[in-house]
């Protein structure tokens, strides 16, 4: 333990080399601007950025691409909270609560403890990295497709937690993500579905493009059909400045939420996004005041966006260890790996220490620099709640359009976020959440590929599911998550009928 | 033959047409030379494999400095190939469009989703060749193909539903009568994960996703796919040394645009066997994706082309994949 400490300080000092800092530098700035940039999210920043990464050599390329992974994470947050279009597919979940402070004239506040939350969840990710790598990465493995199923059917069950008031709409909304979510290609027996025969929706539809859509064009949308044109809102100075004192008042949600995303994030195949959307559920769940939740609790930036830092280093743990990309960024910098020569795999550790920890110092000198850089700049970008829609919107529609063109270059792609704006305005007007459409379409494909993997191996027997410890235990809390409301309910109508039956009889 | 017209040629099948074109060029007097920069097509995204791959051969030809021009990789990701292979195509007559062959040159139009197939390409070369290991985890009971051979059910993951796994996973059910249930993952990274959680028994990769694990010990190779023993794995039997009849490898080909003149064939089929042969490419890509070097000529590969098409039409009828 202590010497994996050491070795991590001896690689945090290898990467204060001036030429180190600077490609780490180069990488977080790089990443920031992927993260803000709507649509562009970590995984295209970093393919878009590996030629030119390459070049750097060695270490340093592969520290380039990281910042840019990590930068984006900490970027992706701006936009959704400043106007809710999340920046990329992580920090959707951001965009309820951040946006709703934003909304408040809390902007510099929300963007505060963004850079807490990434912070906080990047430096306990770090942490847990170096000392954990090695046996966590064996214990990622035993997550086959029957654990993966029981892990997607507890998420889901926190849309019980984040559906708001009207069950019916909020399973409804969910139905619809999880179809759209079953457009493509069939994952698991071949055919396409849903396409119409068009080869442009052959490999399904983003999630970023819809979510984009359905958060960012419907609330502008939604502005203006309403009577916003022109008017200011009232916004103090103060306004724009973190409040370093929330990190104290949230600081059981930004544990909670790094240790979620951590432990999601290193299991191959489920991603930072379905970690926030975790880390979020559960945070309402056990908080004091769940209603506050979706009204701009300051505890719904905090949960996701620890939790996807947080994810985002644990992701580079089967990478680093095991030379298993287990999402689409690492596999691009594993593709960046082999470029600079290097063979990731189970000995990259014992073959290249320096280089393995050289690597992880860069994670850490590029953590700080994204502190100090988003901390600057939060003042600026809050100060972006002066400008008038009437001026801003139009700049902001622009912006979008090019950054969801720029995944792959489609203007399928840009009609299609317009669509799903539309679809996200007249559900909006309509009554119904949108956030459980969200969740259906980024946690259905992963339960419907889990449950059908797991029935091929075991030729059809639904029985593994509850002979397999992970998964009893998950499925468990998902059944006390689904029956707890109805027990508290039950337990309170017995209770009024017992003091009501008491009365009658004194 | 030689007095046939181009017209003529171009409505005979591939395999005649690419024979026509080598023999018309053998007495070619005026030469094609590149006076504008060429482009290779990239069907995927950055970072993948298809793009490594263009990206290796595009810094091979201008460190050799092949040709009198720049050369540049783009990328047109989209529908499984289907966009990038479609735009290539449309380049008719364009000697300067080049495109890498993925399993998905074949399987996307297999699956009825691209308005182009194999033959709207004009072969040009292959350029390398990368086998198929068969591997189970280091504490595996299966200690050999024998072993394998005799279960009556077996899981493999494979890296997607329509791959060259589940086609080798596919021809070792028929061939052994054992049931093979193939569960279809997400790219190759899920499948290892899969693999060494002991979540199915056996799997098939390239030597440059296997052979870190076979040198760190977590797996073991029990086979490989080729019709001969593998140089960096001489104690690995193939196949066929194994009782089946299956010898199957992707071979990195190279594509360009339909009607494009004999010269301009001639010229690139050279340029790549000039990459092919090339030490920077052994370096640069062979060993480091465990690769086997290969180079097969515009004729030859043309009529690889229609088979591979056929093995993989064949699949995809078993697999009840509708097209």
């Amino acid at each position: 333990m202590i010497e994996s400490l050491e070795l991590l300080a001896g690689g945090v000092v290898n990467a204060a080399a001036p030429a180190l800092l600077f490609a780490t530098f180069i990488g977080v700035l790089i990443g920031l601007m992927v993260g803000v940039l709507p649509g562009l999210g970590p995984a295209a920043g970093v393919a878009i950025m590996l030629p030119v990464a390459i070049s750097f050599g060695g270490t340093a390329a592969i520290a380039a691409l990281a910042g840019i992974y990590f930068g984006a994470m900490f970027g992706g947050a701006v936009t959704s909270i400043l106007l809710g279009i999340p920046g990329d597919a992580p920090s959707v979940m951001t965009v309820i609560d951040g946006n709703a402070m934003a909304k408040k004239g809390e902007a510099g506040r929300a963007l505060g403890m963004n850079v807490f939350a990434s912070f906080v969840g990047g430096s306990i990710g770090i942490i847990f990295l170096a000392l954990l790598s090695v046996p966590i990465a064996s214990a990622a493995l035993a997550f086959g497709p029957t654990e993966m199923t029981a892990l997607m059917c507890f998420a889901l069950s926190l849309v019980s937690v984040l559906g708001g008031r009207n069950m019916v709409k909020a399973f409804v909304s969910l139905f619809i993500g999880m179809w759209i979510g079953m457009i493509g290609l069939d994952p698991i027996g071949g055919p396409v579905r849903y396409t119409q025969g068009s080869i442009h929706f052959f490999d399904g539809i983003d999630f970023t493009i819809v979510a984009v859509g359905l958060f960012g064009f419907s609330a502008m949308f939604i502005s203006l059909s309403s009577e916003l044109r022109g008017s200011l809102q009232k916004h103090s100075f103060l306004s724009l400045m973190p409040n370093i004192a929330d990190i104290v008042k949230c600081k059981v949600i930004l544990v909670m939420g790094s240790i979620v995303g951590f432990f999601i994030g290193v299991i191959p195949g489920v991603g930072a996004t379905a970690s926030t959307m975790l880390s979020y559920g559960l945070a309402k769940k056990t908080s004091r005041n769940p209603d506050e939740f979706g009204q701009g609790a300051i505890g719904g930036v905090a949960a996701p966006e620890a939790a996807n830092n947080a994810s985002s280093y644990a992701s580079m743990i089967p990478l680093f260890t095991l030379g298993i990309p287990g999402s689409a960024t690492t596999a691009v910098l594993l593709g960046g790996l082999l470029m600079i020569g290097l063979q990731p795999g189970p000995l990259l550790f014992v073959n290249e220490p320096e280089f393995v920890w050289t690597v992880f110092g860069t994670f850490w000198t590029g953590n700080i620099m994204l502190v100090i850089l988003t901390l600057l700049l939060t003042p600026f970008l809050a100060s972006i709640v002066f400008v008038s829609r009437a001026l801003l919107y139009p700049v902001v529609i622009g912006i979008v359009i090019f950054g969801v063109y720029s995944i792959n270059y489609s203007t399928i792609d840009v009609g299609t976020a317009l669509v799903a704006g539309i679809i996200g305005y007249l559900m909006l007007k309509l009554g119904y959440t949108p956030v459980p459409l969200i969740l259906g379409l980024v946690l259905g494909p992963l339960l419907e590929r889990g449950v059908r993997r797991t029935l091929i191996s075991s030729q059809g027997d639904p029985s593994v599911f509850i002979e397999r410890p992970i998964s009893i235990v998950l499925l468990f809390l998902t059944i006390v998550v689904i029956c707890m409301p109805l027990v508290k309910r039950g337990v309170r109508i017995v209770f009024t009928r017992l003091q009501a039956s008491k009365r009658r009889l004194q | 033959m030689i007095s046939i017209k181009t017209n003529t040629i171009m409505a005979a099948t591939t395999v005649t047409f690419a024979f026509a074109m080598s023999v018309s060029t053998a007495i070619a007097d005026e030469k094609f030379v590149p006076d504008s920069t060429p482009t290779i097509i990239v069907p995927f995204g950055a970072g993948g494999g298809s793009d490594i791959l263009a990206r290796t051969i595009a810094n091979v030809i201008d460190q050799l400095e092949l040709l009198p021009t720049n050369i540049q990789v783009e990328n047109h990701p989209g529908g499984s190939g289907a966009r990038g292979y479609n735009y290539i195509a449309e380049q008719r007559g364009d000697p300067y469009t080049i495109g890498t062959v993925s399993v998905s040159f074949f399987t996307t139009p297999l699956l009825g989703s691209s308005p182009v197939d194999y033959r709207d390409f004009t072969p040009i070369a292959a350029i390398a060749m990368s086998p198929y290991i068969v591997a189970v985890p280091e504490g595996s009971d299966i200690n050999d193909i024998a072993d394998l051979k005799s279960r009556e059910r077996l899981t493999t993951g494979t890296p997607g539903v329509v791959s060259d796994a589940s086609l080798l996973s596919q021809l070792m059910q028929e061939q052994s009568g054992a049931t093979i249930d193939a569960v279809p993952f997400d790219g190759v990274g899920e499948v290892l994960s899969a693999m060494l959680g002991g979540h199915i028994d056996f799997m098939f990769g390239n030597p440059g996703e296997i052979e870190p694990q076979l040198e760190a010990g977590t797996l073991r190779a029990l086979a490989v796919s080729t019709d001969e023993r593998l140089p960096s794995f001489p104690e690995v039997p193939t196949l066929e040394e194994s009782g089946y009849d299956i010898e199957h490898v992707q071979l990195r080909g190279i594509v360009m645009p339909m009607e494009i003149s004999d010269h301009a064939v001639s010229y690139w089929e050279d340029i790549f066997r000039q990459v092919a042969e090339s030490d920077a490419w052994e370096e640069e890509y062979l060993n480091r994706f465990g690769d086997v070097p290969r180079f097969v000529g515009s004729e030859e590969f043309s009529g690889i082309l229609e088979e591979t098409n056929d093995l993989y039409a064949r699949m995809m009828n078993e697999l009840d994949i509708e097209q």
